[in-house]
Formats: structure tokens, sequence, C-alpha cells
């Protein structure tokens, strides 16, 4: 683990709103392969630590930085919100944001639409070239929904399904953007026992087969325990430990934090 | 009727339908072809040219509402400044040719000019939204509309194009002789079957996805890489250019063009027509266009009168209500009543069968 | 001299009827969340109802307005009750046509009940009272209509603020869902705004009718200026959209005399335009907080 190179480093990151500090000089990395966890309590900057990252937010304090395809590390200040996407950076939110009147896999396709090299044109022409790359496109969208196994409804409306497929589908077009880092708001929220359980088999298997380094928010302490190599814990946006999830449990300052001080 | 006779039709109809749904596109042409006969009744003495005139007017203001869908349905962006582009097709195309040039060229210039315009308000969404974007497009609508009945290039009330629209430096086509108004229709068509073919494959390509996801969650599509910037600009322009051919239709075709009809009034129809009609939806674009324009003037103005107006208003009202993204989405109903009826029909035969 | 003073009187003169049409147009943004093209034409059906009681039984200007007012009342709750309670759960976009559905009604409805002559009506004040300052006249008519609307408006903002039927006005504005569940008799909100619209509309339809008689389009100019109005003040306070109504009224006035009868509108929108760009929201609306 400790060889392995750093691809999301934040140095000293401050966010404030207004008077509030949602993020108070927050350090931590992500090392490439790994699991990391991101916890607090509500309200602890979590979100804002995202927006932050995938630059929503540009008047942050400090430094993100983020390991490119070629290797460098590179300063996502200096990069557009939907460029991020280009670099191997994806997120999920921690509402469900699909296009409710599309497709799952047209929802799927959205998530490559970084990788598109034809132009409105040639979609207007219905040139070879554009038809071929569309193909090539869904191909690999039926890849992803056949690994997630929502293949047999790929042409149904994302309206209507089941809270525990829309999570997949967000999942699933992380997937097609060719990701190095995905980073996932509460992916756990609002799935029942099994579909908890599933969704650590499938984190797992995510790494395994796309080779992607994966952050992520979840307030369901098992599932984050079970699946995490690292966790980061924040209170009112400060960082109070990093650590493997056994030691993140047993810290005194993140069991304050949670449980609140016993006077 | 029994099932027998039911899975009989759909084995009849089933390889087409099948061939249709794999090529799309191919459905507008047959429904184009279908159109193009229309102009040949008139000169059979089945139809008055009266008549086709409107038809006429129905595929011009499908086309625009075609531009508009692409805002209303997939960008969740409106546009009340329609007409004001439906005006600039229709007389610059008629002034550029009146000052010499070839009607080619005309219509390119016209499609910069309105484009550029359109690519102006696509900028201005970044910053203006909801009510007050669409005010703004009221804006630029009403000083369109000044500028065309206060600039003295328009022609004041209207602007002729003398002697018909010359295509390619050779083929004449003028509204004054009745074969050639013909010609010019079935012209209008073949326009209108381009524009639904270009739309369909726009709508099912990144950019149709990348417009749905934009207005649906902005912050997911821009979490994707799509810009904001680069696909408000599509939006517009797409509209103002799809209003515009409108307008070059209207220019083709009638060939007298008023200077006072492009109002408030005329963007508000339109709107009415994606509406009424469908949310989304290519076909249910030109039905809209026929219910708003069409019914009124084809059947009820025959039938009912001068109260068409009223009832035209109260099916707008009635259409909405029930059918809030757009009655060709009864289609959706029809099916569900259809299958209703089969599996009815099944039941019996099982139960008369024991 | 007089040429200036004439302007600014007939400015605060067109500048109150958009202002009370303006107004209109906001209680039903803010209620409805639709944008009323109809309002308008509610006037003017009204305003009709007036001219036509007026010529046909001799009643006073006055009475007939009166009895207009109540007429308008009367539109707005059945517009409520029968087209847009109906159409509650429709979107946006489709219920501002729904809106461009009762023009239609009503302007089919128009010559059945009326004929198709159009009517006049006279000022409140006759012309012949009026006074002289600077060299230009000033109609009491014209003193009427500014202080009757800035007074009426007034009210209306005291009642907002201060009332509980004004709180439950503001809270439905802000969330409808929430201030339901709150106990907020957001239906009963919503059909008095209607009503209350109308009667704003049809007031602005009175005072221009002497101007351009009672015909189909004769609030066409004032609709559009109070959306301008609307735009310019922000949709998201009362008084925003008055001062926007007056501002569109006076620069709209004095560019046509001072620069150009053609060019003034056109200038005057383009600098509307481009002050939009730099704050989206109007003179006094602010921008809602968006959440990622
Ligand atoms: N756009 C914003 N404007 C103002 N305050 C904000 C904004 N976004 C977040 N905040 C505030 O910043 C703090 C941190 O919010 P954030 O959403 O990051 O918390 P979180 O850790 O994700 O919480 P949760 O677990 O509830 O999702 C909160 O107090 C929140 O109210
Ligand atoms: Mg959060």
């Amino acid at each position: 683990m400790e060889s392995k190179k750093t691809i999301l480093e934040l140095n000293k990151v401050s966010m404030h709103f207004g008077g509030l500090t949602a993020v108070d000089e927050l350090s931590l990395d992500v090392k490439e392969g790994e699991i990391v966890g991101l916890i607090g309590p509500n309200g602890a900057g979590k979100t804002t630590v995202f927006n932050c990252v995938t630059q929503f937010y540009k008047e942050y304090t400090g430094d993100i930085y983020f390991q490119n395809h070629d290797g460098d590390q590179v300063d996502l200040r200096d990069y557009k919100v939907t460029d991020i996407a280009k670099l191997g950076l994806i997120r999920t939110f921690q509402n469900v944001e699909l296009v409710k009147d599309l497709s799952i896999l047209d929802n799927l396709l959205i998530g490559a639409h970084h990788h598109y090299e034809t132009g409105i044109i040639q979609h207007i022409l219905h040139t070879k070239k554009a038809r071929s790359e569309e193909k090539r496109m869904k191909e690999k969208a039926y890849e992803i929904l056949k690994f997630l196994k929502i293949y047999e409804i790929k042409d149904f409306y994302v309206a209507g399904q089941p809270y525990g497929i829309l999570k997949k589908i967000e999942i699933a077009r992380t997937l097609m953007s060719d990701p190095k880092l995905i980073i996932l708001d509460e992916p756990a929220a609002g799935l029942n026992d099994q579909e908890t359980d599933e969704l650590e088999t499938l984190i797992h298997q995510i790494r395994e087969n796309y080779h992607t380094t994966i952050l992520l928010i979840e307030h369901d302490m098992g599932f984050v325990m079970n699946i995490c190599d690292r966790v980061c814990a924040i209170n009112f946006g400060k960082f109070l430990a990093m650590d493997i999830p056994k030691n993140i449990q047993k810290n005194p300052s993140v069991q304050e934090a949670y449980l609140g001080k016993d006077e | 009727m029994n099932v027998k006779f039911l899975t009989k039709i759909e084995e009849l109809l089933g390889p087409f339908s099948a061939k249709l749904r794999k090529h799309p596109n191919l459905t507008f042409v047959v429904f184009g072809l279908l159109l193009c006969l229309v102009a040949l009744l008139p000169h059979l003495g089945l139809m008055n040219f009266g008549t086709m005139s409107i038809i006429a007017y129905i595929t011009i203001y499908a086309v625009t509402a075609l531009g508009l869908n692409i805002l209303l349905g997939f960008s969740g962006l409106i546009s009340l400044g329609t007409a004001g582009f439906v005006g600039a097709g229709a007389l610059g195309t008629a002034v550029f040719i009146e000052m010499g040039l070839p009607f080619e060229l005309a219509v390119v210039l016209v499609l910069t000019i309105s484009g550029s315009i359109g690519a102006l308000i696509g900028l201005f969404s970044l910053k203006v939204e909801g009510i007050y974007l669409a005010i703004a497009t009221l804006f630029v609508g009403e000083i369109l509309r000044q500028i065309y009945t206060q600039v003295p290039i328009f022609g004041g009330n209207s602007i002729q194009i003398d002697g018909g629209i010359k295509l390619l430096g050779f083929i004449e086509l003028s509204q004054i002789f009745k074969e050639q108004r013909s010609m010019l229709f079935v012209l209008l068509v073949i326009i209108m079957v381009l524009m639904m073919i270009a739309m369909n494959n726009i709508i099912k390509s990144k950019t149709g996805r990348a417009l749905l996801a934009m207005s649906r969650s902005e912050h997911a599509a821009q979490a994707m890489g799509i810009s904001l910037l680069k696909y408000r600009l599509t939006a517009f322009v797409l509209a103002t250019l799809f209003a515009t051919v409108g307008g070059i239709m209207y220019a083709m075709y009638f060939q007298t063009i008023p200077t006072t009809s492009w109002s408030l009034d005329l963007s508000l129809f339109i709107i009415a027509m994606v509406v009424v009609g469908g949310f989304k939806s290519i076909y249910g674009t030109f039905l809209g266009a026929f219910i708003i324009h069409g019914i009124p003037n084809l059947i009820l103005k025959d039938l009912l009168g001068d109260i068409s107006y009223i009832f035209s208003g109260v099916l707008i009202i009635l259409v909405i209500i029930f059918y809030p993204n757009g009655f060709v989405y009864i289609w959706v109903d029809i099916k569900k009543g259809y299958s209703k009826l089969k599996k009815r029909l099944q039941k019996d035969v099982t139960t008369d069968g024991k | 001299m007089s040429d200036l003073f004439g302007i600014i009187f007939n400015s605060l003169e067109t500048g109150s009827v958009y202002a009370l049409a303006a107004l209109g147009i906001v209680l039903i943004f803010r209620t409805s969340k639709t944008t009323n093209f109809a309002q308008g034409m509610i006037g003017t059906f009204n305003a009709y109802i007036a001219a036509y009681v007026m010529l046909s039984l001799g009643w006073s200007i006055w009475i007939v307005a009166l009895l207009a007012l109540v007429t308008a009342f009367l539109t707005g709750i059945i517009i409520d009750t029968f087209i847009i309670r109906p159409a509650s759960k429709v979107n946006a976009i489709s219920k501002q046509i729904i809106t461009l559905g009762i023009i239609m009604v009503i302007v089919g409805l128009l010559p059945k009940i009326f004929g198709v002559a159009s009517f006049q009506l006279p000022r409140f004040i006759a012309s012949e009272y009026s006074l002289d300052i600077f060299g230009a006249t000033l109609f009491y008519n014209t003193i009427f209509v500014i202080v009757l609307s800035l007074t009426l408006m007034g009210g209306m903002f005291m009642f907002i603020q201060h009332t509980k039927w004004g709180l439950a006005t503001r809270v439905t504005a802000s969330d409808e869902t929430t201030s339901k569940l709150m106990g907020v008799p957001t239906k009963r909100v919503t059909m008095i705004s209607w009503a209350t619209a109308a009667m704003l509309g049809t007031l602005a339809a009175l005072f221009v009718a002497p101007r351009v008689s009672v015909y189909g389009n004769m609030l066409l100019t004032v609709q559009i200026s109070a959306f301008f109005a609307g735009t310019l003040g922000g949709f998201s306070t009362f008084f925003g959209p008055v001062v926007g109504a007056y501002i569109i009224a006076f620069s709209r006035n004095f560019t046509q005399f001072y620069i150009s009868d053609i060019w003034g509108n056109v200038m005057v929108y383009t600098l509307i335009l481009v002050f939009l760009y730099f704050k989206p929201y109007g003179l006094f609306g602010k921008k809602p907080t968006k959440k990622v």
C-alpha cells in the first residue's frame, strides 16, 4: 500500500459560506487502487469536500491535486467543472440525479459524453463515423449493464425504477467515462440490507475489473468498515483522523464526534 | 371481433412496423410521401387551393414548433420570441431576393443572421433564467417586430417576391401559377421531412441526451462533462434555425410576406403546438400544428362559424389538463386499452374452451 | 418646458397603468407559478362589460366601473376554479399555454356577446377639468389615475406586509407545499389572487380606455409592458415591478420624444436586456440559492 502513488491529494482545503466554515483546513490523500471512506456527522462538510474536488465550488482555499492519465499531478483548480470528467474523475450525487425520461441505456450513454469525437453536423447527417461511434458506445454500455446485472431492463425508462436500481444506474454511468477515481456520495443511502451487501461486493468488483480508485461518503458504518481500506473522519469541516477502519472505530475524537461529549 | 382476428392483423403489420422501428427516419419519408398527395388533390377537383395553403401553413408551423420543442421539451428553456425568427426567415429571404441575390445565398445569409442572434440569446441564457429569460426573449421578439414594421426596407405593410422563387438559378416557381403552387407545396413537405429527420438524428444523438441531462439535472450534466455554455448555445441556435427555416418556407410558398404578423400571438400559438401536440415528440409536434392551426381552419370554421375560436381555446385547455405532456401521448393510452382488450378477449376464449 | 412636463405627467399616468397590470402578473406568478398571458384579455373583457352597460343603460362611468370590478372579481374566481385548479399539477410551460387558451376563449366570446363594434369609455373626470403647469396640461383625470393607483398599490403592500391574509399570500408564494402543510388556505389564497389580479387588469383597462377606445387588443401594449416591468423590477418582490413600470413608462416616453419615435422602444428594450445580463433577477430580485 505505502508504495502506491497518490491519486488525489487535498492540502489544507477550506471552504466558507458566508460566516459558516463548511470545510476547515482539511488535508487528506487517496492512493491509487484504494477504497477510502469519508465519514462525519450530518452537516460535517463531506458533500462540500466533493463539490470542491469536482470544482463545483471554485472559491475554496488550499490546493487539490489529482493524478491525470499521464501520471502527472495537476492542480484541479486549473480545470473547469465540465473538464473534470475528462481527467478521469467522476462523481455521483447524494440525491439520485438521473434523466428520468430517458431509457437506462441512454442514461449510461450520457456518462460517455466526453468520449464522443463526432459533432452535431455528423449526427444530423448520420455519417458512418457517427453511427459506428454510437454503436461502440452502446456495446460498452451493454457490457457494463451486464456486469451490473441490469442489461435486461436497459430499454426501460428510468422513471418508475426502484431505488436500488437507480443507484446502480448511477454507478453504471460513472463507469462509462473510464474513471480513474470514482467518488460516491452516500451510495448505500436508502438501500435495504441485502442491497447494501450486494453493493459491497459490487464496489470491490469495480475496483478489480475497472482498475479504479474509490472515494465514498457513507453514513452506514458497517458498510464503511467492511469495505474501506482507509477512512477519513471529519467534523465541522475539520480533520479528525485518517486510518484503517479498525483504528477509526477506536479513535476517541471520532467517537466523541458521533456520540457527543460525555460531561 | 376475436383474438384471432387481432393477432392476424398484428401478424400482417408486424414486418412493417419492425422495419419502421429499425429505421425511424423511413417513417418520416413515408409520411411525407402521403402528404405530397395533397398537392394533387386540387388538380383533381377534390380540394381547393385554400385548403392546400392551410396545410402548407401546418408544415411551416410544424418545422417552427420542432425547433421550439428542442427548447421546451429537451432543454427546459422557453422562448417567447419565436415569431420574430419566423419573420426573420420570411422577410429576410424576401429582402435579399429583392436585392437581387440568388435564392440559395439569401437562405444562407438569413440563417447565418438568425443563428447568430440565437447564439447571443444562448449566451444570455447562461446568466438569466426562468421567467426572466422567457421575457428577455419577448424583448428580442418585440425588437424584431418593431424593426420589421418600422424599417422601410421591409416594405411597410408587406413585401413581395416579384416573379417567384428561382431555385438553383433556373427552376422558377411562382405562387401565381397553380401547378407551380403545387410544386411549392411538395417542396415544403420535402423540407419538413428533412427537418424531421434532422431533428430525429439530433435528439437520438449525444446532443439530444446532453440537452436532456442539462435540463433535468444541471449539476450531474456538468459532472459528466456537459458544458452548459455549449448546449445552451446549441439549443437556442437550433431553435432559431428551425424557426427561420419555417420563415423561409413561408417566403417560398406565399411569396407575399406581411410585416405585422410576427408578434407575441404567433409565438404563443407555436408554443401551444408543442404543448398540445407533445413535448419531445416529432409527430406530436406535427399533431400540435394540426390541432392548433388545422382543426380550427379546416374543420371548425365551416362547422361552427365564428365560435371556432372559443372552441379552439377550450380544446387547448382540455388537452393540457388531460394530456399535460401532449395529445400524442394518447397513443400510450390506446396501446394500453388495446392490450387490455386483447387480454379480455383471450380470457373469453379460454373460458369458452372449457 | 411644457413638453417636459407633458411627458412627465403622461409617463406617470401610463406608468400607473403598467404598474397595476404588473402587480396582477406578479401576484399570479407568485401564487400559481405561471405567467398569465390572459391578464390583459381578462381586463379587456370586463372593460367591455362596463362600456356595454354604459351604452345600453346610460349609467355613469363610476357605477359601470364598480360593476366591472365586481364582474372582474367573479371572472377571476371562475377562471381559478374551473381552469387553473384542475391544472395545478400541469408543468409550468403548459400552464402558460392554458392562459393562451383563456385568451382565445375570451377573444371568441367578445363579438358573440358585445358585437363587433368597438366601444368608448369616458374619463372618470371629464377633460375640461385641468390645470396648466408650465404650459403643460394636467388633467384632473390624470391626477386621479395616478393617485388612485398609488393609493391602491400602497394599500396592497400594507395588506400583504401586515395582515394575516397578506402573510398567507407571501408564504404561499414562497412555498406552496409547506404552506399547505402548515394550514395556510393556499387554495383560497390562489383564488383571491386571481380575483385581485383580474380586478387590477380591469382597472388598467378602464384607465387606458379613454385613450384607445375599448377593443380586443386594447391592453396589448400594457400587457407586454407589464411583463417587462416585472422583469426589470424583479418578480421576487411586489414593489419591484411597480418601480419597473414607472421606469419603463418614463424611459419609453422620453426616448420616443427626444430621440426617435421608431427607435425609442428598441433602445429601451435593448438597454433593459443589457441591464438584465448584469442583474439577472431584476432591480430588487434576489438570486435563489441553489445547492449542489
Ligand atoms: N451552497 C451552500 N450554501 C450555504 N451553506 C451550505 C451550502 N452547502 C452546504 N452548506 C452548509 O455547509 C455545511 C456542510 O454541508 P454538507 O452538505 O457538506 O454536509 P454533509 O457532511 O454532506 O452532510 P450530510 O451528511 O447531511 O449530507 C452545512 O452546514 C450546510 O448547511
Ligand atoms: Mg452530504
